[in-house]
């Protein structure tokens, strides 16, 4: 679907690799779960195992945040 | 043991809290309460808000504040009989505010609000008085002051003729001021009236309400039953007052008025009408700080605007505000306990969607102090701990704010804990509990504490490292406060039922709450069998700070007090000692919930003094020394041990770990199990830090790493060749940032964590 919603892209720009793959992580589709909700988002992946890179930005910044409002729920 | 995230559904089966109990709870809280100036008038002035803003130079309010309560203030404040005088408090310990001379000045002085009544929508009931005095003239200005059309019907020839019957006290230009603000209203009058039963009869059927002068009444009704609560005699269906003078009449107006509106809506006049008159009131005031006892005299004609200002500023504002004072969590929130109870209870019961309160709830310490310097006892420890149980039992409690803390606990009672008799016994006398933090923080004053009770006390000495349930009992978590009392009491049968010999004042009151067995303090033992040779006190003067965990514990504090004159100790007292003492911000599980908050406690508490601080928790102790200042617990003293810089959170389960297997070791001979690493870890400072900031252990790193040896799963950031590897561990997805610096070694630069958990999604 073209206008699918994503909460949150995070482009890996080529920088990152797959250790295990040895290949570059992708933008890729991933989920977040918390407290029966879910979010839809970007992040880097690697396409062959994929393994879902969570930036240590976003796991203090927004994820947080979203941690903390969902608590109050 | 694992502990677990709340369920998806929420179950509403469990009530802790009653309404009737919260109710009666916020009862207690006098903060709302009228001030007793206030109370006493029958107007309801807001007399305190008033002088308030006269004190701050501001007659434009303070006018509109009085006229609130008086239509003509200066008839009102140059005849009123001033009951809210003799109320103030002031008068217990000098004299009261002149408030009727203050007022009389705003009255007079105060720059009068543009009168809007022009603008005002009527309605559509009429209204009319019929007669001449103060109370027509107060009920006039009332009735107006409700936007009925309102005719005055009166004997005299002119306005002026009106006004002066009954306010003979008005000197020249008080009586123009009030002419004029009568002039102002809108109001009709038809002046040379005779009052005639046939004159009566006509105004009946032109007006929906007839109000009369009590002149008028006795002419036309003489001797009918009158209702002086309502102004009204129901026969004749006139509203009235029987009463003279300034306060009667302005009051009946009030009452009259009220009536007035429940007779055109057609309704009973005595429904819905509310307390009226003066009232009881609760609020405490402290006196202790007030000065300016004397009272600015009045000169003849009154004070000036300026003289006014200066007696205005003598009020102290009665409020109670004894727990804000002390509470620096109450003074976070900005709330009132009454208040922040009854916002906790709906959190807890009745919201359905953002629970507001939750971090509220959560970041009380549960210390009791407030209950101790309320006038009335409030107990909001009671209020956050019941609702914590009730979110918990329902369900909606968040594991968040508490997981740490207990998972603490369990390695407390899992991999840290031990249980052994003394060496030579099958079965104690005695069992010496020195409590999680204490073995956390200061493990070689356990050690030397254990080995000297050992010596010194005959029957054997136990000795159980481990957590008391305090943990669990603050996070409001009951049945793993009863799956870890059932725990204690196997393992202390194991030992013989010993005698508990506490080394800190919660786990002292936890384990006496808990178990059938005798509970001492280790400073009642210390007093009976006398300090050991190495006991010194400090050599300056050191602040004594009570535990919150010994409110209430006279015993306790007293023997503590003893025990520190015993080693030498120059004691300073601190404002809030013993019963009234803050909490240091680790109680109630504070510290994990809010730190922000836990931080405001711990300063708090050291702003009572310069001193270096000594206590008798090691909670306490600690958060002193992160805080930066020198802080002991009374047991390094006794035994001249300093446990020196705090702990990271880290080095805290170390300690532990290590005092566990050096005691196995040294007094019992048994050689610990212990898995040895296979690689080797190292950390930059940077994240040393912010894991004790992120509450990262470094076992979390380690499983990290071996998941990463295992599986080889990592990204590797190009820009700063940095390899991240991660694992979820519990509750937790953890992140570690690294770099490799040998075949098996390795280099923390990083690590992070979040709760969420993340997977893949197709399409």
């Amino acid at each position: 679907m073209a206008n699918e919603r994503n909460y949150y892209t995070v482009d890996p720009e080529g920088k990152l690799q797959c250790m295990k793959c040895g290949i570059p992580l992708v933008k890729g589709k991933a989920k977040f779960m918390y407290l029966d909700n879910g979010f839809p988002v970007e992040l880097p992946v690697c396409p062959r195992c994929g393994f879902v890179y969570v930036p240590e930005e976003l796991a203090l910044g927004k994820v947080a945040s979203v941690e903390r409002a969902l608590e109050d729920k | 043991m694992q502990i677990e995230e709340r369920g998806s559904t929420h179950v509403y089966k469990v009530n802790r809290i009653s309404k009737e109990e919260i109710d009666t709870m916020v009862e207690r809280c006098v903060y709302e309460d009228p001030p007793f100036c206030n109370a006493a008038c029958p107007l309801k002035l807001d007399t305190r808000t008033m002088l308030g803003a006269v004190a701050e130079g501001n007659l434009k309010k303070a006018l509109q504040i009085y006229e609130k309560a008086a239509v003509f203030p200066l008839i009102l404040s140059m005849g009123c009989e001033a009951p809210c005088e003799e109320k103030c408090r002031l008068c217990e310990k000098g004299d009261g505010i002149a408030i009727r001379a203050v007022e009389a000045a705003v009255a007079r002085f105060g720059p009068v609000s543009r009168q809007d009544s022009i603008f005002r929508t009527k309605k559509k009931k009429s209204v009319a008085i019929l007669g001449s005095g103060l109370f027509p003239l107060f009920l006039a200005g009332e009735v107006e002051k409700k936007a009925y059309p309102l005719t005055v019907f009166c004997e005299q020839p002119d306005l002026d003729g009106f006004l002066r019957c009954e306010t003979g006290f008005l000197d020249s230009d008080a009586f123009a001021q009030e002419l004029k603000r009568l002039e102002e209203k809108d109001i009709t009058f038809v002046f040379n009236c005779e009052f005639t039963e046939a004159f009566l009869e006509k105004q009946r059927t032109a007006f929906d309400v007839l109000c009369v002068s009590q002149e008028v009444l006795d002419g036309l009704a003489p001797g009918c039953a009158f209702d002086s609560d309502l102004m009204i005699c129901r026969e004749t269906c006139l509203v009235s007052c029987r009463e003279k003078g300034v306060m009667a009449a302005a009051f009946g107006a009030k009452k009259a008025a009220l009536t007035v509106d429940r007779l055109v809506q057609n309704l009973d006049p005595s429904s819905n009408r509310g307390k009226e008159g003066a009232v009881a009131s609760r609020l405490y005031t402290d006196l202790s700080e007030a000065s300016a006892l004397s009272r600015t005299p009045v000169p003849e004609g009154g004070y000036t605007a300026q003289s006014a200002i200066e007696e205005a500023g003598r009020c102290i504002q009665c409020h109670c505000e004894e727990c804000m004072k002390s509470c620096s969590y109450l003074r976070h929130y900005r709330k009132f306990p009454g208040l922040l109870a009854k916002e906790i209870y709906n959190n807890t019961q009745i919201i359905m969607g953002d629970h507001q309160l939750n971090k509220p709830m959560n970041a009380c310490s549960l210390c009791g102090q407030c209950t101790v310097v309320c006038p009335n006892g409030f107990d909001m420890a009671h209020v956050c701990h019941l609702a914590r149980q009730n979110m918990v039992s329902t369900d909606k409690m968040p594991l968040a704010p508490h997981e740490f803390a207990l998972l603490d606990m369990l390695f407390s009672n899992g991999d840290a804990f031990l249980s052994r008799p003394q060496p030579g016994f099958e079965k104690c006398r005695y069992v010496f509990f020195p409590g999680c933090q204490a073995a956390a923080i200061a493990p070689e004053t356990v050690k030397a504490a254990y080995e000297d009770l050992c010596e010194r006390l005959d029957g054997g000495v136990a000795l159980m490292l481990g957590c008391c349930g305090a943990i669990c009992d603050w996070a409001g978590r009951i049945e793993l406060e009863a799956q870890t009392t059932e725990f204690l009491a196997r393992e202390l049968s194991k030992l013989g039922d010993p005698v508990i010999i506490a080394g800190c004042p919660t786990c002292k009151k936890e384990l006496q709450e808990h178990h059938a067995l005798q509970v001492r303090g280790i400073w009642d033992v210390l007093l009976k069998i006398g300090l050991p040779e190495e006991a010194h006190g400090l050599d300056r003067p050191v602040a004594l700070h009570d535990s919150c965990g010994a409110r209430g514990d006279a015993h306790t504090q007293q023997a503590i007090r003893k025990l520190a004159q015993q080693l030498g100790c120059d004691l300073v007292e601190t404002p809030y000692a013993q019963d009234r003492s803050p909490c240091c911000g680790y109680g109630g599980l504070s510290a994990y919930a809010n730190r922000e908050v836990a931080k405001e406690m711990t300063e708090q508490c050291l702003a009572r003094s310069e001193a270096p601080y000594l206590s008798y928790c090691m909670a306490c102790r600690d958060r002193f020394a992160r805080q930066g200042r020198e802080s002991r617990h009374v047991l390094e003293l006794v035994y001249g041990t300093d446990a020196g810089t705090p702990p990271d959170i880290s080095e805290k389960r170390y300690n532990r770990l290590t005092l566990k297997k050096e005691l196995l070791q040294e007094i019992w001979q048994e050689e610990p199990m212990e898995s040895k690493l296979d690689f080797q870890l190292e950390y930059t400072p940077q994240a040393r830090e912010s894991m004790d900031e992120r509450m990262i252990l470094t076992d979390d790193v380690v499983a990290v790493l071996t998941d990463y040896r295992l599986t080889k799963e990592a990204v590797l950031d190009e820009e700063n060749n940095l390899l991240i590897a991660r694992k979820r561990i519990g509750n937790a997805t953890f992140w570690v940032k690294f770099t490799k610096t040998g075949e098996n070694s390795y280099l923390v630069h990083s690590a992070y964590s979040h709760r969420m958990q993340v997977v893949r999604r197709n399409g």
